[in-house]
């Protein structure tokens, strides 16, 4: 199984961490300095690091303004996600949010299809999920807060802050 | 039938009434004890205990959703009029010196929605209703070829639970009843109506359990804005009412109008028929969505009852199913909407009876049990009845639009409804018990008629009236939806002609009354266009539901009228979302609208054509049990023969004339003004249907003559805000004199109570003096008055001589006051 991670590059602003920050100071939670979001996708099947690449560089991503990690992984929970955060200190939590098994997943569908029409024959199973990076120092249950309230709908998505 | 890994029997012969209760507590149908006892005694005479599947098939066929027993079922009815009588007679006293009694009247219906809502209807006898009440959406006559098909769905609960797929879903569910209508119409337009609690509401004041009001709103919105924008259909017309008592169940109503051939409008379904299930793959998305329908919300809510849409695949579903249904290749179609593949294909097989090979329909997953296939709501899916020579060639044309469509069994001859799964029998079952056993209990219902009282005389100086204005129009119910409107593609198709903001630019708009398509591009030729309008205000229904439903079927009217609809050809349609009709008090509230909704009909020879209610809109908070404040959402659609015949509502012309049409009555009663000052009593509006529909047919006679160069409906926020609208929509001044508005009785009412009454019944015209005598001549007989005329200088005007009033702003002004309340984000 292959995780991607697509990052905005540094001198673009990441317009749906601003409106998250938007959203989280009118729940009047203050301290955050900065949210950066990241669309996260798992690729799982009989393919090859170059396919997924390819996925990740020419169908998940805007090479413009983006840029993307591709990684190994054996099951969602296994992935050290620090290690693909940049610029990472004590001070970011990280928060991620995925669909529950059963939930359909749409965007995965569509990825699934689109693979194909990258000319990718073997069979793909996707999973899209969301995250956060939040910079500041932010307890846990400020940070069960903002994703309850804001980020994640637990009836049909799960998420984890690391 | 015997147990298997996949298939439960489930033992009923000895289950005692507690028990029956239990299981369906248990199993989540939400049948009660004697809809269980008939279930136990139809299942005692096949002499054999019911499988899982069959259960939950006859708990989705007998849903609230599916069946709407209440409103199809008999009610005794109780109403409790008040009857003033002063103990001086002949003397008017104040209403402290009244006594009051009450008188009562019983009536017995047997079915309300046939003896009230439908009864019109048929009494009206309107040729030009094509179809009503017996498919998936009600459709009237557009030409000599066409018809035009209008439905409106309501998804609550699972917009409460999840706003965004519940409200996409909702979209998409509309959609799909557009297309499932006749053998399919093309969708031209949506609608979107929603009722929230106070998004401003403190994080801190939200009860546990449920979504803050701004979060459900921008779910809500962006799940209609993303599955409309994508399926290629503009969203056209709407509203948005706030009101505390939707913060934990709030209301969205999504509707769609679509066109369709007139000999398109038929289905025939025939024994030997295959089914077809087209579109996509079942999961346990949605299961229990119909039943569920018929259960108040609970703190703890079941997961699977939410439903995530794909418009991508209902697109590609739309356009394949049209090019088969022109080509002829099936004869009958529905879409998989609440109770799944149960209910469609338990419907289009009611009258010749259905065989279902469970185990061939598409899985998005293993694992599924027989009865949650059969169940499940998972979307964008489509059942097709197609004569066997057809199969190859229907399939064909759905592959290639890369849409799954697979035979799952076909319809016979023998009414029953038979399921299979890995060669076991599952399902085996009488179609006549499954759609006409459900019993039908006499429920109670009893109206206590409030009794309103007029306030006291309300007077002000003018910088406390023009306060009252910018406050009335940054109202929650009155200021600009733009930041939903924009978010809407109401544009795509290229047929939008009269859209929802109007004004000089992007920075000046104004509310329209109604939205109106011009079919060019389907119907070559054509210079008829449809309008689509509605009408809602549940405030008047806290206090009276009878005037509730009145106002909201004469506003959606007034709405169309104000375009330049014909109020000879507009259809109407209702949703009805009210409490737990358990409660004879809330059955009685719902029985004095359907009555209204009968009187109004009738009057204003408007006829019904479909409609839908949404029951059990409860919640539970802390053990206590809240029902919302009941809603009665009009919906309507009418035919303008000539497009170029219509107006907007911005004013067009500096020197041109202002008329008030209608009579200002003391009707401050469930009004923005008496919310904004704390007034407690006042007159709940009223309808003179005799008094409108003459002047709404004088406005489509002057419209027709091009007499008219705007008109809007006045409504919330009375006169002074409808003027207001029109003034800053287009940045230009108008001057109003008070004193020369028409009041029921002179001096009864003071200048504030005229500027602010939400009386029904009125439009503010613009008129061109050059057409000022044949204009006046039309209306001749009604009661109206020229009230001022717009400037050349750039203020808004309201000035009353007799009282000394001299109100006036700028027209940016106001429209800054309009514009900034929500804001959305």
């Amino acid at each position: 199984m292959f995780r991607i991670e697509v990052f905005m590059k540094k001198c673009f602003k990441n317009p749906k961490g601003s409106q998250v920050l938007s959203d989280i100071s009118w729940l009047g939670i203050k301290n955050i300095a900065k949210i950066e979001y990241c669309p996260l996708y798992l690729i799982d099947g009989d393919v090859k690091i170059e396919d997924v690449e390819k996925i990740a560089s020419e169908l998940l991503s805007d090479k413009v303004t983006e840029f993307c990690t591709v990684s190994r992984c054996s099951d969602l929970n296994s992935i050290n996600v620090n290690s693909s955060v940049p610029s990472l200190s004590s001070s970011v939590s990280i928060i991620e949010i995925w669909y529950k098994k059963g939930v359909t997943d749409t965007v995965a569908e569509s990825i699934v299809k689109a693979v194909k029409d990258l000319g990718i024959t073997k069979d793909v199973k996707v999973k899209a999920g969301h995250k956060y990076c939040l910079y500041g120092t932010i307890s846990r249950a400020i940070l069960d807060t903002i994703v309850t309230k804001l980020l994640a709908n637990t009836l049909v998505q799960e998420y984890e802050i690391k | 039938m015997i147990s298997t890994n996949d298939c439960k029997v489930i033992k009923i012969f000895n289950l005692s009434d507690d028990q029956l209760v239990e299981l369906s507590k248990n199993n989540a149908l939400y049948l009660s004890l004697v809809e269980m006892q008939a279930i136990q005694c139809y299942f005692k005479k096949l002499k054999r205990d019911p499988t899982d599947v069959e259960i939950e098939t006859i708990a989705q066929t007998w849903s609230e959703h599916c069946k709407h027993k209440t409103l199809t079922g008999p009610v005794d009815y109780t109403e409790i009029s008040p009857v003033l009588s002063y103990k001086n007679s002949g003397v008017k006293k104040d209403s402290n010196s009244s006594h009051i009694t009450y008188t009562t009247v019983k009536k017995r219906y047997d079915n309300l929605l046939k003896e009230t809502i439908f009864k019109a209807t048929v009494e009206l006898n309107k040729k030009w209703c094509l179809s009503v009440f017996n498919d998936n959406a009600g459709i009237i006559d557009f030409d000599s070829k066409n018809g035009v098909a209008f439905k409106v769905e309501t998804h609550n609960h699972p917009s409460a639970l999840e706003p965004y797929g519940g409200a996409a879903t909702g979209m998409g569910g509309v959609i799909r009843d557009i297309l499932g209508v006749g053998l399919g119409a093309k969708p031209l337009a949506n609608t979107d109506v929603f009722c929230f609690g106070n998004p401003t509401t403190k994080i801190s004041k939200i009860p546990a359990g449920i979504h803050h009001p701004k979060r459900i709103m921008s779910g809500v919105v962006s799940g209609v804005r993303d599955y409309g924008n994508r399926m290629g259909i503009p969203t056209v017309n709407g509203a948005v009412y706030f009101d505390d008592g939707y913060m934990a169940n709030p209301l969205v109503f999504c509707g769609t109008m679509g066109i369709i051939p007139k000999n398109k409008i038929a289905k025939k379904v025939v024994s030997g028929d295959f089914i077809l299930v087209v579109g996509g793959k079942t999961g346990r998305d949605g299961i229990h969505g119909a039943t569920f329908s018929s259960a108040r919300l609970e703190s703890k809510s079941d997961v699977n009852a939410v439903q995530i849409g794909n418009p991508i695949i209902e697109k590609k579903v739309l356009d394949a199913m049209l090019k088969a249904r022109d080509l002829n290749l099936y004869r009958g179609v529905t879409d998989c909407g609440a109770g799944g593949l149960s209910s469609a294909i338990g419907e289009l097989g009611e009258k010749t009876g259905a065989i279902v090979y469970l185990d061939k329909v598409p899985l998005k997953y293993d694992g599924l049990h027989p009865w949650e296939i059969w169940v499940s709501e998972a979307q964008e899916r489509m059942v097709f009845a197609v004569p066997p020579e057809n199969k190859e060639k229907i399939i064909e044309i759905f592959k290639k639009e890369d849409v799954e469509a697979v035979v799952v069994g076909k319809f016979t001859n023998d009414e029953k409804l038979t399921i299979m799964y890995n060669d076991n029998v599952v399902v085996n079952i009488d179609m006549s018990f499954l759609h006409n056993g459900v019993p039908r209990p006499i429920r109670c219902a009893v109206y206590k008629i409030r009794e309103e009282k007029v306030q006291k005389p309300i007077k002000m100086g003018s910088s406390e009236i023009l306060k009252v204005l910018k406050a009335s129009l940054s109202d929650l119910n009155v200021c600009s939806r733009e930041w939903i409107i924009r978010q809407y593609d109401h544009e795509v198709q290229g047929q939008t002609i009269v859209k929802p903001l109007h004004g000089n630019g992007i920075e000046v708009s104004g509310p329209g009354d109604a939205a109106i398509i011009f079919p060019y591009t389907v119907v070559k030729g054509t210079k008829k266009g449809i309008v689509l309008a509605n009408g809602l205000n549940p405030q008047y229904g806290k206090v009276n539901t009878y005037k509730m439903a009145a106002s909201a079927i004469e506003e959606s009217l007034r709405n169309a009228v104000s375009v330049g609809a014909d109020i000879e050809k507009i259809s109407i349609l209702d949703n009805f979302c009210w409490g737990n009709p358990n409660n004879p008090e809330i059955l009685g509230s719902l029985v004095r609208a359907a009555k209204a909704c009968y009187d109004m009909s009738k009057a204003f020879g408007v006829p019904f054509i479909s409609g839908k209610d949404s029951l059990h809109n409860e919640y539970s908070m802390k053990g206590k049990k809240y029902s919302i404040p009941p809603v009665l959402m009009i919906s309507a659609m009418g035919i303008i023969k000539n497009v170029e015949n219509t107006v907007t509502m911005p004013l067009k012309a500096e020197g041109n004339k202002i008329f008030v049409l209608g009579v200002t009555r003391n009707e401050l009663g469930g009004s923005v003004f008496t919310k904004i000052k704390n007034i407690k009593n006042g007159i709940i509006p009223d309808v003179y249907p005799k008094e409108s529909k003459i002047i709404m047919k004088k406005i489509y006679h002057a419209i027709s003559k091009k007499l008219i160069e705007s008109c809007h409906d006045c409504c919330e926020g009375g006169i002074a805000v409808a003027i207001s609208e029109m003034a800053f929509a287009a940045n230009k001044g108008v001057k109003i004199d008070i004193d020369v508005i028409k009041t029921e009785k002179v001096d009864l009412l003071t200048a504030v109570e005229i500027l602010f009454s939400e009386s029904n019944g009125r439009f503010v015209v613009e008129v061109k003096p050059d057409n000022q005598a044949e204009f006046i001549e039309i209306f001749k007989g009604s009661i109206f008055s020229e009230v001022g005329y717009v400037m050349d200088e750039k203020r808004v005007i309201f000035e009353s001589k007799k009282n000394g009033i001299y109100v006036q702003e700028k027209p940016e002004v106001l429209l800054n006051f309009w514009r900034s309340t929500l804001t959305g984000g």
